[in-house]
């Protein structure tokens, strides 16, 4: 686990790339704090905080007696997020690190369309 | 929240010796607290002040609203294991997982039985002729079983390798999960235990240095590391926690930053890289003892 | 649901169940509470059977009169009395941290300790009065061996026999215990203070004795009130040892 980030943002962002990644499905139930305190290794209250973020966000919503549940669009909702930070997480660094290589923008983009690897499918 | 542990003004002499200075601090209910710092900060005197085994030179302790000194009521729910817990002379493992359900009213024996087996814990030898690592299992699985509402953790892994250490801290998570409790939890393998704290305190010499949610204390730090001059320049006159450097390179760890803050660090060619909790109170300790020597 | 944090209630666990819960704490110490001092006892006595043996088959009739009239005198048992004062001191010096551990408070700690010292009061007094009747009913071992049934312990019947053996019991385990509530509380410097000042107490006494001529006084008093007599005196300082114990013991530490 990384620290740069609050352990319980990293926990809400684990669960994100698995609802993203299709691991966990609209409408299912994911596993309780205490089973991610558990599998994370930290404190219950922490995993708790961070499955907070996810319910304020309405990733995730509570079903009474039950347990947790991904919300419906919380796919859609995590993308649009996902985009909004796209720039600052990737985007920028690319540039800088390119610049700091010597590589043009124009070489840039070169490298990007012509890139072998399959283009994955656009929503 | 209720708060379970009140301490005030605390100071424990031995003789000359000033093991604890004007400490003050509260544990809130159902918490685990992580317990901090150097040997010989005053980590066990403290622990020992809490259960009510030393008597306090001044200041006041309130566990569960009243002084645990001599208080059956508070000491009951009270389970302290320390590493250097002695046993009498003819005792059995045996013995000792028979006779703590007297004094332990949550005692589980099942969840004993299974941790007994999960260290490997051999019942029937004399506890004189245990191994290091054995002796510390017995007394993390007492510990453990007893679901005691306050229980301290005196560096209860001297001896235990790292798996052993391991399964500790993953059956402490699993039953403080379905079975909350108030852990106060001592060490100096900060790193090792830091994910599992709620609330940190940290002493040095006597002292409390750091007292907060472990969350905050985790991130209140950023190393900036980088070309000297850039790191200078983008550092200015905060306050550095420790200032290292090698060639052209220095490295800084100062106060968390914002966002816009690491972005301008990003732009400025510069690496942020995160402080461990153990560095962090490295750190601290390093400079508050600078600052001591220099007062003196 | 919240778990009432404040114990301004009382302990869940009563006064008596937590002393009593000392005692089989001690008690689970078979070995050295219960065996050994017998094991002691039995050991010295085979050394005298020898001896008796080796006295009834070497002296004449006569002189085996005299011999048995000696051993009426024999101090032989005296020892597992005063080896009491050594398990109290072993019991409370071995067992205070631990039960400490245990979260058990000081007073509940020292009562549970004089409780089981009591229990072993009784436990070694049944059987010495057992043993004393032995000798009796088989003639001193079918050797004219006295160990049991001397002059110091003849307090009459059985039952009075049993209250003496008792009541000496309890006193030199409540000295013991006070001796070690001064050790744990001081360690060793605090035994050395300890039996520096016995000493001169003790010198001082017998030279003020000396030197007002009442040794005979003294002398008289034991006679006069005999064995059991003087036993029954023994309460006194039984339990004033006792109370200095448990005083001592509520400033002890376990050993830092």
């Amino acid at each position: 686990m990384d620290a740069m980030r609050p352990i319980f943002i990293q926990i809400a962002q684990r669960i994100e790339n698995d609802i993203l990644s299709g691991a966990l499905l609209e409408e299912t139930q994911v596993p309780s704090t205490n089973e991610f305190a558990g599998f994370y290794r930290i404190n219950p209250a922490t995993a708790g905080k961070g499955v907070n973020l996810l319910v304020d966000a309405g990733i995730l919503y509570k079903k009474r007696g039950i347990g947790m549940f991904v919300a419906d669009g919380a796919l859609a909702r995590i993308r649009a997020n996902r985009r909004e930070q796209f720039r600052d997480e990737f985007v920028r660094p690319l540039l800088a690190e390119a610049a700091g290589l010597g590589i043009s923008r124009a070489q840039l983009a070169d490298m990007i369309l012509s890139d072998t690897n399959k283009e994955e499918g656009v929503a | 929240m209720s708060t379970v542990i009140e301490v005030s003004g605390l100071s424990k002499r031995f003789g000359k010796v000033v093991a604890l200075d004007n400490v003050s601090f509260s544990v809130g209910q159902n918490k685990i607290c992580g317990l901090l710092g150097r040997n010989g900060a005053g980590k066990t005197t403290l622990m020992q002040l809490l259960t009510g085994q030393q008597f306090a030179t001044s200041g006041t302790i309130e566990i569960f609203g009243r002084s645990p000194v001599e208080t059956a009521s508070v000491l009951e729910r009270i389970c302290f294991i320390k590493e250097s817990q002695t046993y009498p002379e003819d005792f059995c493992v045996k013995h000792v997982f028979a006779s703590a359900p007297w004094f332990f009213g949550g005692w589980d024996a099942g969840f004993a039985d299974q941790l007994i087996d999960d260290f490997r814990i051999p019942t029937n030898r004399r506890v004189k002729k245990l191994s290091r690592g054995q002796l510390s299992a017995v007394g993390v699985v007492v510990g453990l079983a007893s679901r005691a509402p306050l229980t301290f953790f005196d560096e209860p892994y001297l001896g235990l390798d790292a798996v052993a250490r391991q399964t500790f801290y993953d059956r402490l998570l699993e039953d403080y999960a379905e079975h909350p409790r108030t852990v106060i939890l001592s060490t100096h393998l900060i790193d090792e235990v830091s994910n599992l704290l709620e609330h940190v305190i940290v002493l040095d010499q006597g002292r409390v240095i750091i007292d907060g949610a472990a969350d905050d204390v985790r991130s209140s730090a950023t190393t900036v590391v980088g070309p000297r001059d850039a790191v200078d320049a983008f550092v200015g006159d905060r306050a550095a926690l420790s200032r290292q450097g090698v060639g052209g390179l220095a490295s800084v760890t100062i106060h968390a930053l914002t966002s816009d803050e690491r972005h301008a660090a990003g732009d400025a060619g510069l690496e942020l890289s995160p402080v461990s909790l153990q560095q962090l109170i490295i750190h601290r300790t390093n400079s508050s003892s600078r600052e001591f020597e220099q007062s003196a | 649901m919240t778990i009432d944090a404040r114990a301004t209630r009382p302990a869940t666990t009563g006064a008596l169940t937590r002393i009593v819960n000392v005692a089989r704490l001690h008690l689970t110490q078979k070995g050295t509470l219960l065996v050994l001092p017998w094991l002691i006892l039995g050991f010295i006595f085979l050394v005298n059977l020898l001896i008796w043996w080796i006295l009834a088959s070497a002296l004449p009739p006569a002189d085996r009169f005299d011999a048995e009239e000696g051993m009426q005198f024999s101090g032989a048992s005296m020892f597992i009395f005063v080896y009491m004062l050594v398990v109290a001191v072993q019991a409370i010096n071995a067992t205070f941290p631990f039960a400490l551990g245990y979260g058990v408070t000081r007073r509940d700690f020292y009562l549970g300790s004089s409780l089981t010292f009591v229990l072993l009061s009784l436990y070694y007094a049944l059987g010495m009065t057992l043993l004393a009747e032995l000798e009796r009913a088989t003639g001193g071992w079918g050797l004219g061996g006295a160990m049991f049934d001397v002059v110091f312990f003849d307090a009459g019947t059985p039952l009075q026999r049993f209250a003496l053996f008792l009541l000496a019991f309890l006193f030199f385990f409540f000295v013991g215990a006070a001796t070690a509530a001064v050790y744990v509380r001081w360690r060793s410097r605090g035994m050395l203070v300890f039996f520096a000042a016995l000493a001169l107490i003790t010198v001082g006494l017998a030279w003020l004795a000396t030197d007002t001529g009442s040794w005979p006084l003294i002398g008289g008093w034991f006679t006069e009130n005999g064995a059991l007599g003087v036993a029954i005196w023994s309460l006194v300082p039984s339990t004033a040892a006792a109370i200095a114990g448990l005083v001592l013991i509520r400033g002890a530490t376990p050993r830092t």
